[in-house]
């Protein structure tokens, strides 16, 4: 029972396994082409010939048969020609404003995220779909980085031009940085995507919030950790990230160093990417019968993405992840498109096992949160950063990621722990003895993991109305308009925001996102009566009581929480990230300007234009600047 | 038959439970755009895609004679439009207004709002059919897959749908967004340009983006 033997056996059976893969593959895939795309070559890829316009059940898939697969590191790399801070028009970026605080945070360290097609495949029951993916790779590479250490993307825009269209997809691309501090240019606004052939540098200064009023890198204590990018293309967000464009983007520092040993101010939480620390980015997929050595994904040209019927971990459905008895921490991301994730941890008894919420949107939490008898629930652009603890489980024991909501397998299986059929399975955890190479465990959870940042003392209060009249999403009785601001904020102030949501269809529950800057949750209120209008406070769960950029909001609910706007001013964004709610508009142009006088001439344009809509005017009544 | 066929599929797809796999087709316009017959203002019989739609550019909106809250807005917007694209319309961009009351809204009707509102405009067809196929019509092109939405015919106005059949593009816009941003959205369903027109559309976004830049000292609309 060396570790020699133990590796050589896990190899053989790795390496049987992707054999089998291959030939299954090769079998099927009789064309000379797709034999040299096994081999790794990147051959021009056929467009996809889609399944018409019903939704098909997706074919069957045997679970546990794929292990999860982590997204491989970015390589940095030198880019030519090297970045600019005016757009370099010339040599094919797309045109944008001047990166702001360049010479503070020159970049140094850069990537390159090319999107093009690539052939993905989710299962080894499946075919190889036809996707739009970062660096040929879904979920894309992800970029490790350090605070202090400022970094350039350049995403370049490699998508297919040859009419017709064959996807539902645009090949056009604005990609933000969720949810980054940066400037404007760099935050993949919906409206400045550019088109194929160009490439776009965003800046990112991997520096915290605060950088004017603390000086150097910022406040550290406004650090976040788990960061993911997607495109952003104004009307097609969810299209595109169904095809595939978004990864994750981690930063570092002292607190959350992504090693394990001590060191001054460690959290010493697992930190090993890929190993101790994993992604784990969840989305929804449908796919088409094969077809021309092909599973496609199920889509509608014209039409939003559609629901899935195959829950999708790291790009593979229902995979398997060898773990040992030590604690682990996994990144949770929800790209969407719409669906909600409500998770928990199933023992083979059936039973809930533990979960640890440290962190949620990127931000530790003042202490660390434990889940025993309700789900993690995920909304679209959430992140939560959980612990699970393995050695809780004997060696042996497969433990399971359940999803409250049934997916379709197709194949007939025994439920896996009782009280837990196979379709809510989203993965398993086969639980082994820790080998004496394998990393040690971690010390017990601090009870502190965060402190709050200064509390946020607003200047103004604001409130965002979203409301359906007439089947049309409005904010404020607007529908978005790229062109349009609603908003305006003085840079280094800070308000106080209260989301309503009127919408009465549907029930739908809106994620709200709010670019820039984190927020802070100061209460939740719920509309009990309508006529008079009366509202009850609704406590907050403990995992709201930190930092957060996605504030989900129910039906008849009031969310008012507080945001500073510091460090750099231009067009941001808030809008309710359910990609398809999204892209019918329910978002809206915000600005920060740094000066009095620009504040007070925009606000009068937003208030003039209002009025002549025959819209409330929004300043007036406040007595402020106006 | 065909038609109620049609509509079941129609909300089969929207419960999104597939009755059996469907198998692999092209998803472009004839499939995905109903070819149901209808009556102009002019009173003339067409079939909806082979004649209107394939093959072109086209903005379609929905809309009733004697609707009074939004559709004379968006009717007064889609005449602002017609006229900054006058050139182009009834030649490579056509408009299209469809009646969600066929019951009420013969041809006759159709070309009176038309003339009440300046609109009887080359390359503008105001159309009604039997109810069925305009409610097909409007399930497939206004479609949010979310049921109280699509089962309700007032979300009619929700927006402006532009096909471009040639290239398979469709996109939307908020009706009531500015002129200035109902052209764009129009414009992003134009036929692909070249690489050297879009390198020039570039540098000329990038000259008015510093342009405001020197006015304004921050960047204003563009």
């Amino acid at each position: 029972m060396s570790r020699t033997e133990d590796n050589q056996d896990g190899l053989d059976r790795r390496t049987v396994l992707k054999t089998g893969a291959l030939l299954g593959a090769a079998a099927v895939l009789t064309s000379k082409q797709s034999l040299v795309l096994a081999q790794g070559a990147p051959p021009p890829l056929a467009q996809p010939v889609l399944c018409g316009t019903t939704p098909p059940v997706s074919p069957p898939t045997r679970p546990f048969i794929d292990a999860l697969p982590v997204p491989q590191p970015a390589l940095p790399q030198i880019l030519n020609p090297l970045p600019t801070k005016a757009a370099n028009t010339g040599a094919g970026e797309a045109a944008r404003d001047a990166h702001q605080r360049w010479e503070q945070f020159l970049p140094l360290v850069m990537y390159r995220m090319t999107a093009a097609p690539s052939l993905h495949q989710h299962h080894t029951d499946l075919l190889p779909s036809f996707m739009w993916t970062f660096n040929g790779t879904y979920p894309a590479p992800t970029p490790l980085n350090v605070y202090g250490v400022p970094t350039i993307v350049r995403f370049v825009n490699n998508l297919p031009t040859t009419p017709p269209n064959t996807t539902f997809g645009v090949n056009e691309i604005t990609v933000h940085l969720h949810n980054g501090h940066t400037g404007s240019e760099s935050d993949g606004f919906a409206g400045d995507f550019f088109s194929t052939g160009f490439f776009k540098d965003n800046h990112y200064a991997n520096a915290y919030a605060g950088i004017d009023a603390f000086g150097g890198i910022g406040d550290a204590r406004e650090a976040m950790h788990t960061f993911w990018f997607h495109d952003h293309r104004a009307g097609f967000t969810a299209n595109n990230n169904y095809l595939g464009l978004n990864g994750m983007y981690i930063v570092y520092d002292g607190k959350d160093p992504g090693h394990e040993l001590a060191s001054p101010g460690s959290l010493r939480l697992p930190g090993y990417y890929g190993v101790t620390d994993i992604p784990l980015i969840l989305t929804d997929k449908r796919f088409c019968p094969a077809a021309n050595g092909r599973n496609e994904v199920f889509q509608v040209v014209g039409n939003g993405a559609p629901g899935g019927d195959k829950w999708v971990v790291n790009g593979k459905i229902q995979p398997k992840l060898t773990v040992r008895r030590r604690k682990y921490r996994f990144r949770i991301l929800n790209t969407g498109p719409a669906k909600t994730w409500n998770l928990s941890v199933i023992r083979p008894d059936g039973t809930q096992a533990p979960l640890t919420i440290v962190a949620v949107d990127a931000n530790f939490l003042p202490s660390p949160v434990t889940l025993t008898n309700r789900t993690l629930d995920v909304f679209v652009a959430m992140r939560f950063d959980v612990i699970i603890d393995f050695a809780a489980f004997p060696a042996g024991t497969s433990v399971y990621l359940k999803e409250n909501a049934a997916q379709n397998v197709g194949v007939a299986t025994a439920d896996p722990a009782p009280g837990l059929p196979i379709g809510n399975v989203l993965m398993r955890f086969d639980v082994v003895n820790r080998e004496p190479w394998f990393p040690a465990d971690t010390p017990a959870i601090p009870a502190v993991l965060a402190t709050m940042p200064d509390p946020i003392v607003p200047d103004a209060s604001f409130q965002w109305n979203f409301t359906l009249v007439g089947g049309r999403f409005l904010i404020n009785g607007l529908e978005f308009d790229a062109n349009r601001v609603d908003h305006v904020v003085l840079k280094g102030s800070a308000e106080e925001w209260t989301l309503a949501n009127d919408v009465a269809a549907g029930n739908w529950l809106h994620p709200v996102h709010i670019h820039f800057e984190e927020g802070r949750i100061q209460s939740r209120r719920l509309r009990v009566s309508q006529n008079p209008d009366v509202f009850q406070d609704v406590p907050l769960l403990p995992e709201e009581l930190g930092r957060r950029d996605v504030y989900p909001l129910p039906p008849q609910n009031r969310v008012v929480l507080r945001m500073r706007f510091r460090d750099f001013v231009g067009r941001y964004l808030i809008h309710c990230h359910n990609m398809n709610h999204e892209d019918a508009f329910m978002m809206v142009r915000w600005d920060i300007v740094d000066s009095v006088e620009e504040l007070t001439r925009k606000r009068r344009e937003i208030d003039e234009r209002r009025m002549l809509a025959g819209l409330p005017p929004q300043y007036t009544k406040q007595g402020g600047v106006v | 038959m065909a038609t109620s066929m049609k509509r079941r599929e129609l909300f089969s797809s929207l419960a999104g439970i597939g009755a059996s796999p469907a198998s692999p087709q092209a998803c472009t316009g004839a499939s995905l755009i109903p070819n149901v017959p209808l009556r102009t203002h002019e009173d003339t019989e067409v079939r909806f895609y082979e004649d209107l739609v394939k093959g072109r550019q086209v903005i379609i909106n929905m809309m009733y004679a004697h609707c009074e809250e939004f559709c004379p807005a968006i009717t007064s917007r889609l005449v602002e439009i017609h006229q900054a694209l006058a050139s182009r319309m009834g030649r490579d961009l056509f408009m299209y207004s469809i009646t969600v009351k066929p019951q009420e809204d013969d041809p006759a009707a159709l070309h009176a709002f038309a003339r009440m509102h300046g609109a009887l405009l080359p390359g503008w067809t105001f159309l009604t059919g039997d109810a069925y196929d305009i409610e097909t019509l409007r399930f497939a092109l206004f479609r949010h897959d979310h049921i109280k939405f699509d089962l309700d015919p007032a979300s009619h106005t929700a927006k402006l749908r532009i096909i471009n059949d040639a290239i398979n593009r469709w996109v939307h816009v908020p009706p009531m967004a500015s002129k200035m941003t109902v052209l764009q959205h129009i414009s992003w369903a134009d036929p692909p340009k070249s690489f050297e027109e879009r390198l020039e559309d570039n540098r000329k976004l990038q000259l008015a983006i510093d342009k405001e830049h020197a006015l304004y000292g921050y960047r204003k609309i563009v």
